[in-house]
């Protein structure tokens, strides 16, 4: 009842209330990027984007007119990390160092974690916690990023090392855990819109994208289209 | 014929010369005899006439010793007597002290509960029987002899239980009358609002000690004259403590706030003094309240000096007027010092050391320490960088500069103010987490940490609350997992959690949920649910959850009706309605958003959606004042440990800091962006040290010092 009222006077007040029951969190009309007057106007429309249809990746990796191609990069990559976060503590329950006392997808390479002086073998759970809160202290970083409204070219470039680092906690789960990560991809789809923003900012090389989903992800696009 | 032969064998060196010519005589005869049987009449005469005066003699003697022993046990009844006297008088105190103690437990009982407690046994003592026993005593002695015994041990008992040894009993009157002395006193250091009790007071004891023998029934007037001397001092005490932050309130809520004080008081004297009060310690019992009510212990011992240096000229003279002139002076002592603010003030920096001391409380410290750190303005100091989301709360650690915040990035961290890392410009600091507690699958919403800073809760929309052992705050931050962090889920709640409060001594908690319930746990007990609160259906969902600081006993929760209702935590029902709605001028869409309690006074204080603080009387649920604090939907709150200051965030970007005596704001700091229309989540003050911090909307969460 409450949210309907606020719902009535929400051309001004988009806010998540004390209170506010789960199902009406954000539950607010869409705001064009236009109206948006806040700092934080990127991340407030790609978060629009996602709830408003997860499923839709075009969309969501479509930036509006006039946002610079570094800061969109920049927020998108922060908020894959953030959603990555539920694909942790997925893995926190059922991801062992006694069973996957690496950090492997395919037999092809153990990776090292760069959190540490010098970079070492985690366990594959160490591994995914240390890189996202890498990931974390690097994308907040006041030294690389101290503005989300501009950011510097040579920063931007650090964004490709994130990206690599992080797929490989989508292609440990694919591998390792695959009922958890299907679980996990149909609830956000987030490994299709990772792969396809790498591919699409070029990122990643499409060599290290292992996960075989952007395929999936084409056939289902070709089917919608047709 | 004992007797005859004890005085003789004991008078046989006085009887010597005699008996001893005799014996010679004897002997001769004997000797005559046997050699010649020959009895002369003179010689029969001398025989007989010396024996009758050895009887004589010895006769005489028994009469002396008679009369001696008569006066000895003439004297040791007198003795026996005397002790008795002190026996009864001791006794008599003791009943004394039972009967206020009695009384002061049925006071407390009706100023907790609200209900006489039926104390079938509070009676005053009567003291008929006893001086029966004591008349009995007298006539016949044996008897009295066993009565006296019991009474003795009785009394041993009696003192060994109030921590006496048993030389105490060798101590006559004089001793028990300074214990008196020191109670009267007691009573005495109190402001003039009881002065006519005083006075009856200091008439009292010395007439007692003159008599000795004081009927029943006054020494029970006299007791009562204590008691409400003692209440009324109570009474007073709160009032001079907290009398800028009251100054504000109509006379009767000071009355109800001050009671509720008490209330609040009587729990930790129960709870610390306890052992002291049921031993019927009452001297010593009146002192430790004393230092509970926060009286300057250099006054007091200045006025115990003078009160004995006074008590030793009365006892010799014994009149009644020197002790009566003697109150009034140390009453202008007490009136020299109380109206003068500065060595008050000294005092009261002095007092929340036996404060610390006396109440194991967690919001209690040193109140000098922080009162110098406000007085400066706060600048920021800290950027904790590292959420993707929004903070939406965040909560210090109880000692350590040390925090935890909540994201709508479902994660928590755990930041090290001492870990910092250099930041460009010079004046502020970047902190790095050194934790990062994953296990919400959905924006955190609440955060509380408990008193001794081992464990925090979080509680996130995914409708779970998680109780997390908080790790050290020196750990590597890319450290291996450890699945024991997670200390437990608690699971119960069918919405989002959006309240959390730690009660500051038990380990329980209290939440709130979108799914319209209140709910109280246990964390680590099976089954950790241990009551659930609901409103009217009318009420919405509450937003916002707080333990009643000063009541244990009760908790204060605000719903989205903007309807506020403090709860008996024991029975689940609503104890009071907070004049919340009707106080707010749109009914429609102002709900609270943030209802905390003042950690001192009965005093609840709500943040709106149309941008007024409220603050609300705990008794009477009126409001008390309601100000306007900020440009936009007031999001949080804070009251400093002291309870001197509120800090409020807003969706206008700033934090403001309030001094709670005036009203009036100290500092405001545009701290946070605005995503959406928000813009600052939460705000707080370190337990104990001079930092506050706020979390906002911008992913950020700053740290002020």
């Amino acid at each position: 009842m409450k949210m309907k009222m606020a719902d009535g006077n929400s051309a001004v007040l988009r806010r998540n209330r004390p209170g506010t029951k789960a199902e009406d969190w954000c539950n607010w009309s869409d705001e064009a990027f236009e109206e948006m007057d806040s700092t934080l106007a990127v991340q407030q429309f790609i978060q629009q984007a996602i709830r408003k249809d997860f499923t839709n990746i075009e969309e969501i990796l479509t930036p509006p007119e006039g946002v610079e191609e570094g800061v969109w990069k920049y927020e998108h990559l922060r908020q894959f990390c953030m959603e990555l976060n539920g694909l942790c503590v997925k893995l926190q329950t059922e991801c062992h160092p006694e069973q996957c006392s690496q950090m492997t997808a395919t037999e092809q390479w153990i990776f090292l974690c760069a959190a540490h002086k010098t970079p070492k073998e985690c366990p594959a759970i160490d591994y995914t916690r240390h890189t996202l809160d890498g990931a974390a202290c690097l994308l907040n970083s006041n030294k690389y990023f101290p503005s989300r409204v501009c950011i510097k070219e040579s920063s931007v470039n650090k964004l490709g090392s994130v990206c690599r680092r992080v797929y490989r906690i989508f292609s440990h789960a694919y591998f390792h855990h695959r009922t958890l990560f299907d679980e996990y991809e149909n609830e956000t789809y987030l490994c299709r819109r990772f792969t396809k923003f790498v591919t699409k900012y070029n990122l990643m090389s499409k060599d290290n994208l292992i996960v075989p989903i952007l395929e999936d992800q084409n056939a289902i696009d070709g089917e919608s289209e047709a | 014929m004992n007797d005859g032969e004890g005085p003789g064998s004991q008078h046989a060196g006085q009887l010597g010369p005699v008996s001893g010519a005799m014996g010679m005589m004897t002997k001769q005869q004997a000797d005559d005899v046997g050699q010649r049987p020959q009895y002369s009449m003179p010689g029969i005469l001398h025989f007989l006439q010396t024996e009758w005066a050895r009887f004589e003699m010895e006769r005489s003697q028994w009469e002396v010793e008679r009369a001696e022993l008569q006066a000895r046990i003439a004297f040791l009844q007198g003795e026996r007597k005397g002790q008795e006297n002190l026996k009864q008088d001791l006794v008599r105190r003791i009943k004394m002290l039972e009967f206020a103690l009695k009384q002061e437990r049925a006071k407390y009982h009706k100023l907790k509960y609200g209900t006489e407690l039926n104390q079938e046994d509070l009676k005053p003592p009567s003291l008929e029987k006893k001086e029966e026993d004591a008349v009995d005593g007298e006539v016949m002695p044996s008897a009295g002899n066993v009565s006296w015994r019991q009474g003795r041990h009785l009394l041993r008992q009696y003192l060994q239980e109030i921590g006496y040894t048993d030389t105490i009993i060798d101590v006559r009157s004089a001793r028990v009358r300074s214990l008196l002395g020191l109670q009267a006193h007691a009573a005495e250091s109190e402001a003039e609002g009881a002065q006519p009790a005083i006075v009856q007071m200091n008439g009292e004891v010395p007439s007692k000690r003159a008599g000795d023998q004081g009927k029943a029934s006054d020494e029970d007037d006299g007791l009562a004259g204590e008691e409400e001397s003692e209440v009324k001092h109570v009474k007073k005490r709160p009032k001079m403590q907290n009398v800028d932050n009251i100054a504000m309130m109509e006379d009767d809520t000071e009355t109800e706030e001050a009671l509720a004080e008490f209330d609040f008081l009587v729990e930790e004297a129960e709870n610390g003094a306890g052992e002291a009060q049921s031993h019927g310690d009452g001297p010593e019992w009146v002192q430790n309240e004393k230092e509970e009510w926060d009286v300057d212990q250099r006054l007091i011992d200045r006025l115990k000096d003078q009160y004995k240096k006074e008590r030793k000229g009365m006892k010799s003279s014994l009149q009644g007027g020197s002790s009566i002139a003697f109150p009034s002076d140390s009453r202008k002592q007490i009136i020299g010092t109380d109206p003068d603010d500065e060595s008050f003030g000294e005092e009261l920096g002095e007092l929340a050391d036996l404060t610390v001391n006396n109440e194991a409380d967690q919001n209690n410290y040193d109140i000098s320490s922080p009162k110098e750190a406000y007085r400066k303005t706060w600048n920021a100091k800290y950027t904790l960088r590292s959420h993707f989301d929004g903070v939406r709360s965040l909560a210090f650690h109880p000692v350590d500069p040390v925090l935890i915040t909540a994201s709508e990035d479902h994660t928590l961290k755990l930041w090290n103010l001492q870990k910092t890392v250099p930041a460009k410009k010079a004046t502020s600091l970047d902190v790095e987490p050194v934790y990062t507690f994953r296990a919400h699958i959905g924006p955190v919403l609440c955060l509380a940490v408990n008193s001794t800073g081992e464990q925090c809760f979080s509680g996130g929309q995914d409708s779970t609350i998680r109780c997390w052992n908080i790790p050290s705050s020196n750990i590597d931050p890319y450290d291996s997992f450890d699945q024991n962090v997670l200390n437990c889920t608690l699971e119960g709640h069918t919405n989002a959690v959006w309240g959390l409060s730690v009660h500051s001594s038990k380990m329980q908690l209290l939440s709130c949920s979108a799914d319209g319930t209140v709910r109280l746990w246990s964390p680590g007990q099976k089954p950790p649910l241990l009551q659930s609160y609901t409103a009217e259906e009318d009420d919405g969902a509450p937003t916002s959850v707080d333990f009643v600081r000063c009541d244990p006993s009760q908790m204060v929760a605000s719903y989205s009706s903007s309807n506020t209702y403090i709860y008996d935590i024991e029975t689940g029902k609503q104890v009071l309605c907070i004049n919340t709605k009707s106080a707010s001028e749109d009914g429609g869409n102002n709900q609270i958003n943030c209802v905390v309690n003042h950690p001192t006074l009965p005093v609840t204080i709500t943040a709106h959606e149309d941008r007024n603080i409220r603050f609300f009387d705990n008794t009477t649920g009126k409001l008390i004042h309601s100000m306007v604090a900020h440009l936009n939907a007031v999001s949080s709150l804070a009251v400093d440990p002291n309870g001197l200051y509120l800090l409020s965030g807003s969706h206008d970007c700033s934090i403001r800091l309030w001094n709670l005596d005036s009203k009036t704001c100290v500092q405001e700091i545009t701290a946070h962006r605005k995503k959406f229309e928000e813009s600052i989540h939460d705000v707080a003050f370190h337990p104990s040290k001079p930092y506050i911090a706020s979390a906002g909307a911008d992913a950020l969460a700053k740290v002020f010092v």
